[in-house]
């Protein structure tokens, strides 16, 4: 055996430690908690007609910051639960993998607000979102479960098509977009989770 | 390089499925069949092979059960598995070690 083997052994047993480690952490919650704050930003959104890009930027990046806090604290709530650090190695690497692309689609939905003045943009802006955060999806799935790869592919494959939709065909409610990505598809994902899950969390 | 630690190292857990299965159920107290096979993207007969060596070595236990009217088949590590385990993972960081320190 030589030397580097050793060192890549070491690497495998670490990387698939971790992956065994984040097995399901709060995903189901954190699922469900997305999903029914999409829902309901997508009912404020139709409801309070914030069809022009700058309103709808302004909800549903806060709802984006809600989200993420939320899933934070929940994550966080499990992790002292299970008397474990929250800032762990694992948890480091989702958020690492998840950074890129949130901060890209965050950054870009930012400037499209700044230089887009009719409502078209938010269907773009909408497919865009869904695109970029699939691919965050997708980063994260890599350290954590396998579904999560696939989760993100259908983020990106479902972003593309309403790209596509609304280009070359007609046009969505953004809002009924987000709601159906941004809820529908999370809370599918979550009872998915919860229903399938064959014990309580592991770890 | 003192040849020591590579001689010392566990064949049985040495092989890199193997490998795989005691590196995930060393960081869970217990992972189904379906979880090991689709992390580790084995295949039924490659994950059924590797588990029964393991088990034949007293490295990991498996339990079998019922959940909804289905079969799931749980593994474990055993004291010895984990023992095992903390051995291997001690003798690949002193070989990377001694490669370091040359």
């Amino acid at each position: 055996m030589k030397t580097d083997q050793a060192a890549e052994q070491l690497q495998t047993i670490r990387t698939l430690m971790e992956r065994s480690a984040l097995y399901r952490r709060a995903l189901a919650p954190v699922m469900l908690f997305a999903g029914a704050f999409g829902v309901i930003a997508a009912i404020v959104g139709t409801w309070l007609h914030l069809d022009s890009i700058k309103p709808f930027g302004c909800l549903w990046l806060s709802t984006a910051i809600v989200v993420i806090s939320g899933a934070f604290i929940i994550a966080r709530r499990q992790a002292l639960k299970e008397n474990e650090a929250f800032w762990s190695a694992p948890t480091r690497r989702i958020a690492q993998a998840l950074l890129p692309s949130l901060s890209a689609g965050m950054g870009m939905g930012l400037v499209l607000m700044q230089i887009a003045g009719i409502n078209g943009f938010t269907s773009l802006l909408t497919s865009l979102w869904v695109v970029f955060y699939g691919c965050a999806l997708n980063s994260a799935g890599h350290f954590t479960l396998r579904g999560m790869k696939l989760f993100g592919w259908l983020f990106i494959a479902g972003g593309c098509g309403a790209l596509v939709f609304v280009s070359f065909v007609g046009s969505i409610n953004s809002h009924h977009l987000m709601g159906i990505f941004f809820g529908g598809l999370h809370l599918a994902y979550g009872i998915y989770l919860y229903l399938t899950e064959k014990r309580k969390n592991v770890v | 390089m003192n040849p020591e630690p590579f001689l010392q190292l566990d064949r049985v857990i040495h092989e890199k499925g193997r490998l795989g299965i005691m590196s995930m159920l060393a960081a869970s107290p217990e992972l189904s069949f379906t979880e090991l096979r689709d992390t580790l993207d084995m295949t039924d007969g490659n994950i059924t092979t590797h588990i029964r060596t393991l088990q034949e070595a007293g490295y990991i236990s498996v339990s079998k059960s019922y959940e909804k009217n289905r079969p799931l088949t749980t593994c474990s590590l055993t004291a010895a598995g984990r023992k095992a385990f903390t051995n291997h993972v001690n003798l690949l960081e002193q070989i990377v070690q001694q490669a370091r320190g040359k």
